[in-house]
């Protein structure tokens, strides 16, 4: 029998054989296909799954074998290149695989209630499948060529994903936005991988990192050079996983369907950044000024997400900002030597915020049926509250993501994040305290959010607050969308059934990376699994943790009083005190406006200034050239009359006139 | 006599073009001259006035047509040689050294399908035409002919002829069935490219008549000819202008947004899927294949052009409010990609400039047809008068997204490999020195963010947002009809085939990249070691040689 790791390429070819079948479906007979809801989504659902059931197949091969399979084929080839493809299966590719195939499968489940009403059911389906594909295509991708590849597949997903209601103003926007910033880092990205190429022949990620050690000390690539290349590629990564200062699309992107924000903005799409990092990790670890980089910005980036996520009022965009700020958090594991415990943070967070995510989904859901379709007052929590008695499930669920992310033994973002703590505390310091800092906002802000939203009372039927809030958002109230008989109730079953699967490894799966024995570890790297346990020591790890629960409970004591027993009233208390700092964050430090400014008003000022020129200058010049050779403005005036005869009378004599020429100079 | 020397022998001395192989069949002269004589027949086609039968016969004529190239291809070609193959030679006037001689080898062989595939695509979307059918249909049938005539033809002047004929049919199709300023557009389009073609005949006389005796125009007599290095100044610089307002070079391009913006949507797709073609074939096939000398001097500068072609036209699409002339100089963007190519002096960065070609002769025609099928339904051009009929044209909102998406090169179509083979080929080529690599690929990658920023605000403004109620009240805001589908699928087909797997592309013309670029290598490398002994004497025996002392080229190479 073959093993798994043998057809491990029919991954991400099964769904991406469902996205075309159902896509070509819809270009085809488009009606007819937008009726066939259950027979597309069973398909899919069936792709899917049999990816994740190979996925774990391969899971669990590498888990009692580890060893890394690949096949490689020439793709193309020019003169003495050639650029190979293939695929490869290893320990970290084998985790990613059955990570991103089961919050794909749950979603997809999810997805069935959440899109059930909407026009674009296959659509979503289809765009699903083909976002399932080309992540898994980038887990199993063998070289930085092949990844690019997919990467970019995932960005294009993700375009047509946030785009997915086409006729809102706001998603066309954030599509576009999330585009062009991903392909900001692409450029470096691009440039990278190029650069690389050029210095060590090979696109090969171990092959890059020998190839650039040996052409730095043979001399042949300068030590400078190989730092800018290094960083160059890193951009990628910055803008795929919402590093400061490429983060400005992922809180936009919120205004995709919610299942996406689930499966794409938190769990998997936006990790592809911390992946790519991981597997660079031979490469990285050769320069400790580019790790250092990667550790600054990911603590900026963690710092400025939480610090964004205290202000924010729309649940959706607060928890985008909590996304930010983990992924600032697994960036600055990269940057301290630790992937593995920066891969593990990226597996804890992905469940839990997969479930975050699938949870407001649900509140939004239900809020819809009171306030109507307008994401304005849908996600905004002042309009929320006193929910957890109409939806046990969800806030049940959200409440024990709240406690994971918040890093609250034994559920799993504990342990993974005390893990990056550590890690900071014995590199750099410094950094150490800004994430420890960062850990008590991060209590704070979830459990602001699960204040607000699930506990006191019901303030969705408050008309003059609807009024005011759409007001402020610049928008006028349509009546037509406006049907807010509904009450709020729990969800259907495809959507809770998610909730409470991924509650499961939410609270458990930290146990698999506890620091004196960590199975996690020791499926990625034996040796450094069995070196972190011989290192481990109690009198090290309870300090550590014991300090970093502290800050949590506090950060959750913090909004108890605030936002639950109403006992502290903030705004007064630090709003009216420091008013500059609760709008730099509530202003999401000003990086919009500057963007908005710099770059979108000024490439468009310059594209008319370019246009200017050429419609005037250029043209104007070369039309004039052109008359002054052709001897007089008087040939134009019998063109500009038709007569095509005429050139032809014209090429005739010219051809004579030559030739003749050409006769008598040549004898 | 060709016998006597076997092409195999030739193959190995890189610098000399290998004797043509003989065909058997008339593959070549029957796909020129089967669209000629049946668009000579076509005034004689029984049609009842508005084309319902006409357009039958010429869908007819341009599928024998492409069955006919697929046949060469397929029966006649090997796409392991280098040099010319299914070659055919009459003497035509052998007093003027004019000769029919035709064949094709790398160069050609891709362009030639490409020609007679996007014509048989064309006919068809030009179905609705009912203005003076008869003559639409004849002079797209005649311009198939023609253009296969100027990527087959391997004599100068036969090629002079075919390039200037191929000419008259665009003029026409311009003229009578363009928009609003359509004289004008015409008129300038036949100004600048007839102007500029006088200095094809000036170069083809001065090679053919070069070195005394009889005149000689034939290509692989030409390319092993020794001519001097002035001389080939003279005569590439000359080519270049001729070439550079067709493909077009900035700022020769200012013909091609008029031209673009008048087209109806069938011309739009001969002219951004084949016409431009020409220009880049021709500097492949003169520039730097029969005067590898001066090719050497100029190419640092195609390259610079081409990074100003990238971003220049990006810029300017950005801005453009016009739909059909934001996409026509997005196409000059893209043959920026081109230039750098055809400059690198590397088999990587030349095979991209070819794919390039042909991606873009793909991708190009789909995003001019549906510029044409938008129009049809919303009658205007003007960005800041559409949006919002996304939700009434799902299909084409669909195919204009896939097509979009092509153009900006995503991995899997084929714009994405050939811009990464230009890009590879650039970097990886040690013919030039580190920095005026980095600065080339730094400038050419802002390309990259550029492409997006203009393509995805177009798709906003059309499709995205709020129903925009003036539009929508239009009777004739239908989906796309599955002729329009057809016609996207069938240039997806290879686009997408292409960017899986680029090989089933890139192998028709390896061997004879391969063999130009070692051509053109020598000549660098006499070049290098010139300026290095010049640089030794203190003296320039080159005109225009300050380019090698710019240290734009590597000395070590």
């Amino acid at each position: 029998m073959l093993s798994p790791a043998e057809i491990a390429w029919l991954i991400p070819l099964l769904p991406l054989l469902g996205a075309l079948a159902s896509g070509l479906g819809l270009i085809g007979f488009n009606q007819g296909m937008n009726r066939l809801k259950k027979p597309v989504a069973i398909i899919l659902l069936t792709c899917v799954g049999a990816s994740a059931v190979l996925s774990f197949a391969v899971l669990f091969e590498q888990i009692s074998n580890p060893h890394s399979v690949q096949h490689l084929f020439v793709w193309a080839s020019a003169g003495d290149f050639t650029l190979p493809m293939g695929y490869v299966v290893d320990p970290l590719g084998s985790v990613m695989l059955a990570l991103v195939t089961t919050i794909a499968l749950l979603v997809m489940i999810y997805s069935h209630g959440y899109m059930a009403h909407d026009k674009g059911y296959v659509r979503f389906f289809t765009y699903l499948a083909l976002f399932s594909s080309s992540m898994l295509g980038l887990i199993i991708s063998p070289n930085l060529l092949e990844i690019y590849v997919f990467w970019e597949l995932v960005g294009m997903c993700s375009y047509l994903l946030v785009g997915f209601w086409y006729d809102r103003d706001g998603a066309a926007h954030a599509a576009q936005k999330a585009f062009v910033v991903n392909r900001v880092g692409d450029f470096g990205l691009l440039l990278g991988i190029l650069g690389l190429f050029w210095a060590t022949g090979t696109f090969d990620f171990n092959g890059i990192a020998l190839g650039l050690s040996d052409a730095i000390s043979s001399g042949n690539v300068p030590e400078w050079a190989a730092l800018v290349l290094c960083f160059l590629v890193f951009l990628g990564p910055m803008a795929k996983s919402a590093q400061f200062p490429l983060h400005v699309w992922l809180p936009d992107a919120m205004e995709g369907p919610t299942p996406i924000s689930a499966l794409i903005h938190a769990a998997t799409m936006v990790a592809a950044g911390v992946f790519l990092v991981a597997r660079l990790e031979p490469l990285y670890s050769q320069f400790p000024l580019i790790n250092l980089l990667i550790a600054i910005f990911g603590t900026i980036t963690c710092f400025l997400g939480a610090s964004i996520a205290l202000t924010q009022m729309d649940l959706k965009k607060g928890l985008a900002y909590s996304t930010v700020s983990q992924l600032g958090y697994m960036m600055l594991a990269m940057g301290c030597g630790a992937p593995i415990a920066g891969m593990f943070h990226l597996v804890t967070h992905a469940f839990f915020k997969a479930m975050l995510f699938l949870g407001s989904g649900s509140v939004i859901h239900a809020m819809e049926e009171v306030v109507g379709h307008e994401p304005v007052l849908a996600q905004d929590m002042r309009l929320m509250g006193g929910l957890r008695k109409k939806m046990p499930i969800t806030s049940l669920t959200f409440l024990v993501g709240c406690v994971a992310i918040s890093g609250i033994p034994p559920l799993a973002g504990f342990w993974s994040k005390d893990e990056i703590l550590g890690e900071a505390f014995n590199s750099f310091p410094i950094l150490w305290v800004v994430g420890f800092m960062t850990a008590g906002m991060t209590a704070f802000y979830m459990f602001r959010l699960y204040f607000l939203t699930f506990e006191g009372e019901f303030r969705g039927d408050n008309k003059e607050l609807q009024m005011s809030l759409l007001a402020s958002a610049g928008q006028e109230k349509d009546d037509e969308d406006f049907h807010g008989s509904g009450t709020i109730h729990e969800s259907s079953w495809s959507m809770t059934t998610p909730l409470i699967v991924l509650a499961v490894p939410s609270v458990f799966i930290g146990f698999l990376g506890t620091p004196w024995n960590s199975s996690f570890a020791k499926l990625l790297n034996l040796e450094e699994a069995s070196e972190m346990a011989s290192k481990f020591s109690w009198a090290g790890f309870l300090p550590l943790a014991c300090a970093s629960v502290l800050i949590s409970c506090a950060g959750i004591s913090l909004a108890y009083f605030a936002y639950y027993s109403r006992k502290l009233d903030l705004t007064s208390l630090v709003v009216k005190k420091v008013p500059s700092i609760n709008s730099f964050f509530s202003n999401k430090w000003y990086l919009d406006e500057i963007n908005e400014k710099l770059f979108v008003r000024g490439s468009r000022k310059l594209a008319r200034e370019v246009l200017e020129v050429d419609a005037k200058v250029v043209d104007g010049v070369v039309n004039l050239t052109g008359l002054l050779t052709l001897g007089s403005g008087e040939g134009l005036k019998y063109f500009e009359t038709g007569r095509a005869q005429f050139y032809a009378l014209i090429i005739f004599g010219g051809v004579i006139a030559l030739v003749a020429l050409f006769g008598v100079l040549g004898t | 006599m060709f016998d006597l020397v076997p092409a195999s022998f030739w193959a190995i001395i890189p610098g000399q073009v290998p004797e043509p192989i003989p065909s058997e069949f008339p593959w070549l002269s029957l796909s020129i001259l089967f669209p000629i004589g049946g668009s000579l027949l076509v005034p004689f086609f029984p049609d009842e006035g508005d084309g319902k039968q006409v357009r039958w016969y010429a869908l007819a004529i341009a599928l024998v047509t492409f069955l006919i190239t697929v046949g060469a291809y397929l029966k006649g070609y090997d796409p392991s040689q280098s040099g010319l193959q299914l070659s055919e030679r009459i003497e035509w006037l052998p007093d003027l050294g004019l000769t029919w001689s035709v064949g094709a080898d790398g160069l050609s062989m891709p362009l030639i399908l490409l020609t007679s595939f996007i014509t048989a695509l064309a006919v068809l979307a030009a179905w609705p035409v009912s203005f003076k059918p008869k003559l639409f249909f004849f002079l797209i049938l005649a311009m198939d002919g023609g253009q296969i005539a100027v990527f087959a033809v391997q004599d100068m002047l036969l090629f002079f002829l075919a390039w200037e004929l191929e000419l008259l049919p665009v003029y026409l199709l311009l003229a009578i069935w363009g928009g609003k300023k359509r004289q004008y557009a015409a008129t300038k389009f036949i100004i600048y490219t007839a102007g500029s073609s006088l200095f094809i005949l000036l170069a083809g006389l001065a090679m053919g008549f070069f070195g005394g005796g009889p005149p000689n125009f034939e290509f692989t007599h030409l390319a092993n000819q020794n001519f001097g290095t002035g001389f080939q100044l003279l005569c590439y610089g000359g080519l270049l202008i001729a070439f550079g307002v067709k493909l077009p070079i900035v700022p020769l391009h200012t013909w091609l947004p008029d031209a673009h913006g008048e087209a109806t949507a069938p011309v739009h797709m001969l002219l951004a899927g084949i016409l431009l073609k020409m220009g880049g074939y021709a500097l492949l096939r003169f520039n730097a294949q029969l005067l590898p000398a001066a090719h050497a001097q100029f190419a640092p500068l195609l390259i610079v052009l081409g990074v100003v072609n990238i971003i220049y036209a990006a810029l300017t699409s950005f801005a453009q409010r016009n739909l059909k002339r934001k996409i026509a100089y997005s196409s000059i963007s893209h043959m920026g990609f081109v230039l750098i190519g055809i400059g690198s002096f590397s088999s990587l960065g030349t095979s991209g400039a070819m794919l390039q070609m042909i991606s873009h002769g793909l991708i190009g025609a789909s995003l001019f047809f549906l510029v044409g099928a938008t129009y049809d339904r919303t009658h205007t051009l003007q960005l800041n008068e559409m949006g919002g009929v996304g939700q009434k044209m799902r299909i084409m909102f669909a195919l204009w997204t896939v097509c979009s998406l092509a153009s900006l090169a995503l991995p899997g179509m084929s714009g994405f490999v050939s811009e990464l083979m230009v890009f590879a080929g650039l970097v990886t080529d040690e013919v030039y020195t580190l920095p005026f690599r980095i600065v080339i690929a730094g400038l050419a990658a802002i390309g990259v963010i550029l492409t997006p920023i203009y393509l995805l605000s177009m798709l906003r403004e059309i499709f995205f947002g709020k129903e925009n109620i003036d539009l929508l009240a239009k009777r004739e805001l239908v989906d796309a009809e599955p002729r329009e589908i057809y016609i996207i699928g069938s240039l997806l087909v290879p686009i997408i085939g292409i960017g899986l797997y680029p090989r089933i592309m890139t192998e028709t013309y390896t061997a004879s990249i391969d063999g130009l670029v070692a051509r053109d290598k020598v000549a660098i490398e006499r070049i290098v070691n010139i300026s290095e002994s010049d640089s030794s004497n203190g003296k320039l025996s080159i005109p225009k040689s300050s380019v090698p002392k710019l240290n734009i080229y590597n000395s070590t190479s």
